[in-house]
């Protein structure tokens, strides 16, 4: 008996019964409770439509009486509404949580009308959770992309259009006016804004190689030698860096020099990663909208050369295709020396905290915006969400609000930090990193960490510093905003990247020669489909650089 | 009593079924499983028109094979010398052997990796110099792989097989050995004629079972015990592992829905095509 029952359970793929599930909820999960506050909601929405053309006055009236109906609303059933706020830390729920939680109600209830519920969730599982949570119909109003990526939420019809019926020019035009309209622009995909990015660098400093202070020190290096750049880092060359390995390595023979990781794209080369693969690239991406093989590329291919020298040189670990600790981590245990990165205005305390040790940053490439850098993981409102009104009046708060985003990013004043005379913060005595309730670190993904304080030793101004950086950045993508929706490629897309798997690491960790991994891994690419999925990729940028008029 | 069971097997296999549709559809939050759009076979495309399918399926049937066949006849091996063991020390055995299985496979991977790592594994720092060897490669080499993955799948699954062969053993009439020793059969005679031919129902349905899943490949160990190295591909890259690498980025359910649907239909047609065999040759042995 049990063995034909379990017989005929075998046909059922597991996966499915994931997914199948969840759909059943989404089915029934919206009308269970919605009525009110969904009233409410249309009658609003219909009221924006009516008044979206006219001026701001009107708006700040439509926003005042959503928050008042919601007040009315609180006051009759004496429960505050509820928007959920989701995006991801490095360590789960923060032991702090539900007390930063009461603290924002405790303003928004005041200033919006509403409670807010932050749900910050361990980054290893935030991508599956959201998902589920997306299509299963639970409530999460406002989420980050960080993780699932922007695309895929789009493609998937998890997002909302933030626009719909004056959402965001009514609801949310102080968030408006912070964030500029190309920035917009970039996050839309055919024409709908499904998504706000956050404020933050947009432009990286790439290839930035950065050394232990102390290891440098120990081996005797000459700093002085170097000029600075105008972040105020060291501007160096390869051949310095090749130097200055050499020195550390014989300094330090029990010490590894070189923590690698598979990012000399990503962070090393002003290539444009169209559409958020490199199956098919920008290779001068200011200056050419022509679609190449990154792989094929003089650039592509010193790369794999120097990390081939390197390795030869015995500055990189045998295991470092095994080995899937994080490349500062691997800094921090003290048995590597040097890695490779990006930088922006206040990189010094971010790396050091991240290496555990006093780093040395040596700026070896240029400034770069690629094309996805804006809407490389905007903030998106859930297209189920009960009440878009007030969960884009809760966005436009953590855009604009200090007090929403002080709590958001740092806790509470007094318990998670103090604040200085120049209005920088710190720790409380007693209090650090690892003790702290509320300490999520992620001010990157947030929506806008410069409305929130500095902490102590990064500039006061760094906001200002940051927007001269993106706004001074000298390779700007031209296709900045292109979006592209592969689904009609996967077949070739999921080909690619078992092929780039296959071969690709092995060249970007050193360890075959260039001559014949190059071949290796474009033939596998090529034999995947790589002139199909790029000419396609060329045609959708072709027609989207013509309706928008870039040359 | 087998109500909760029924219950479980009802919500968790029998619920889902509808959801499989899904494979044949472009899905979209905005309008639901149900809702979203037909596709047809779209979603099956990619496995199939890739260069790597050949490579795919001939990895995840072969191993498969290879486990059935070596891991029946170790966890028989197993479960007879546990039952005819009489000392005090065979439950401690019988824990040590079943330990393996209770190990999570990213825990396996990482032991594995122990002995591997190029730098610091047991076996290129200990034991290799010892017998005056060359220190390998181990994650760059492909020609071991297939014994590494079977040699890890066997220690981890052996033990907890064997427990359902000692379990049959220790059924069978302990009078059949009694008069066989009358009649002054050895031990070794008693293992060939008496438990093999009575364990023979048990091992057809155990394979029978194995074989509904051979379009399956543990996740686990093609994934992690080789530690998702590009240069061992074509000796580890699976259905699955394939499948994961395409969908990791793309987080789309429909081609994931298809990929789990086409491996159930081959293992159910295994599966009746396997149990059709057995019943012609012996009728009493067919699980249905």
């Amino acid at each position: 008996m049990g063995i034909k029952k379990s017989l005929l359970a075998m046909g059922i793929a597991t996966s499915m019964a994931m997914t199948a599930l969840v759909g059943c909820g989404s089915q029934e999960a919206a009308p269970a409770d919605a009525t009110p506050a969904a009233d409410t909601g249309a009658k609003e929405t219909s009221a924006a439509s009516d008044s979206a053309q006219s001026d701001a006055a009107v708006d700040a009236d439509a926003a005042r009486a959503a928050i008042d109906a919601r007040k009315a609303e609180a006051e009759k059933s004496g429960e505050y509404q509820k928007v959920v706020v989701s995006f991801f830390d490095w360590t789960g729920a923060p032991a702090g949580l539900e007390r930063v939680n009461e603290e924002i109600s405790k303003h928004t209830r005041e200033t919006l009308g509403l409670d807010v519920e932050l749900l910050i969730i361990d980054s290893a599982a935030y991508t599956e959770d959201i998902k589920l949570m997306l299509s299963s119909g639970e409530q999460v109003d406002l989420f980050s992309t960080c993780g699932p990526g922007y695309m895929t939420c789009v493609n998937n019809g998890y997002t909302a259009d933030l626009e719909e019926n004056g959402l965001l020019d009514t609801y949310g035009s102080e968030l408006k006016a912070m964030i500029r309209p190309e920035y917009l622009d970039a996050c839309r995909v055919d024409g709908v804004l499904h998504g706000v990015p956050p404020i933050k660098d947009y432009a990286i400093q790439t290839a930035t190689i950065l050394i232990g202070t102390e290891y440098l020190e120990g081996a005797g290096v000459d700093l002085t030698k170097f000029s600075k750049d105008d972040l105020g880092y060291y501007k160096a060359t390869w051949d310095d860096v090749d130097e200055m390995f050499a020195a550390i390595h014989a300094a330090f023979p029990d010490k590894t020099v070189y923590s690698t990781q598979d990012n000399l794209l990503t962070q090393g080369s002003c290539v444009d990663n169209i559409a958020g693969d490199y199956y098919g690239t920008l290779l001068d991406p200011s200056n050419s909208l022509e679609i190449k093989n990154v792989y094929e590329s003089d650039l592509f291919k010193e790369w794999a050369e120097r990390a081939y020298k390197w390795n030869q040189a015995g500055y990189i670990s045998g295991d470092a295709m095994s080995d899937k600790t994080g490349a500062s981590a691997r800094i921090k245990s003290g048995s590597y020396m040097a890695m490779m990165s990006q930088a922006k205005p206040a990189y010094q305390n971010q790396i050091n905290g991240e290496c555990g040790r006093d780093m040395t940053i040596f700026d070896v490439g240029e400034s770069f915006m690629s094309s996805s850098a804006v809407s490389a993981f905007p903030w998106c409102m859930n297209q189920a969400t009960e009440d878009p009104i007030a969960a884009m009046q809760v966005l436009n708060a953590l855009y604009t609000d200090p007090v929403v985003a002080n709590l958001a990013c740092w806790g509470q004043e007094g318990v998670e930090y103090v604040v200085n005379s120049d209005t920088s913060i710190k720790w409380p005595d007693g209090i650090n990193a690892d003790n702290s309730e509320y300490y999520p670190n992620v001010l990157w993904l947030m929506p806008n960490q410069y409305a929130a304080h500095v902490w102590e030793g990064d500039p006061v101004d760094v906001g200002e510093q940051t927007a001269a950086f993106n706004d001074e950045c000298p390779v700007k993508s031209k296709a900045l905003g292109f979006t592209w929706d592969n689904s009609e490629y996967v077949a070739e897309y999921t080909a690619l990247q078992n092929a780039y798997e296959e071969f690709g690491p092995q060249v970007v960790y050193g360890f075959t020669d260039p001559e014949t991994g190059l071949k290796q891994l474009n033939d596998a690419l090529y034999a995947a489909g790589l002139e199909e999925y790029m000419n396609a990729k060329q045609a959708a940028l072709t027609e989207w650089a013509e309706a928008n008029g870039i040359k | 009593m087998a109500l909760p069971g029924l219950v479980y097997l009802f919500i968790n296999n029998y619920m889902p079924l509808p959801g499989l549709v899904l494979a044949f559809k472009k899905y979209n939050a905005k309008k639901g499983i149900f809702g979203s759009d037909f596709v047809g076979l779209k979603n099956f495309k990619y496995l199939f028109t890739t260069k790597d399918a050949y490579i795919i399926t001939r990895n995840t049937i072969c191993y498969n094979v290879v486990f059935i066949i070596v891991n029946t006849i170790l966890a028989i091996f197993v479960a007879i010398l546990l039952a005819e063991m009489t000392s005090r020390m065979k439950k401690v055995y019988q824990c040590l052997i079943l330990l393996p299985y209770m190990i999570s496979m990213v825990i396996v991977s990482y032991l594995v990796y122990g002995f591997l790592s190029t730098d610091n594994g047991f076996l290129n720092n200990t034991l290799l110099p010892l017998l005056g060897k060359e220190p390998v490669n181990w994650y760059m080499e492909k020609k071991y792989w297939p014994f590494l993955l079977t040699f890890v799948n066997a220690w981890k699954v052996v033990g907890y097989n064997s427990i359902i062969y000692i379990s049959t053993i220790l059924g069978i009439d302990r009078g059949i050995y009694e008069s066989a020793q009358i009649d002054g059969a050895s031990k070794w005679m008693q293992v060939r004629k008496i438990t093999i031919p009575l364990l023979k129902p048990t091992v057809i349905m155990l394979t029978l079972l194995a074989i509904g899943r051979i379009f399956y490949s543990d996740f686990g160990l093609f994934y992690q015990v080789p530690q998702n190295q590009g240069a061992l591909f074509a000796v580890t890259n699976t259905i699955d592992t394939y499948v994961y690498r395409g969908l990791l980025e793309l987080g789309n359910m429909s081609m994931a829905s298809a990929a789990g649907l086409y491996q159930s239909m081959v293992g159910f047609v295994l599966i009746l095509g396997a149990n059709f065999l057995v019943r012609r040759i012996d009728k009493d042995s067919a699980l249905f």
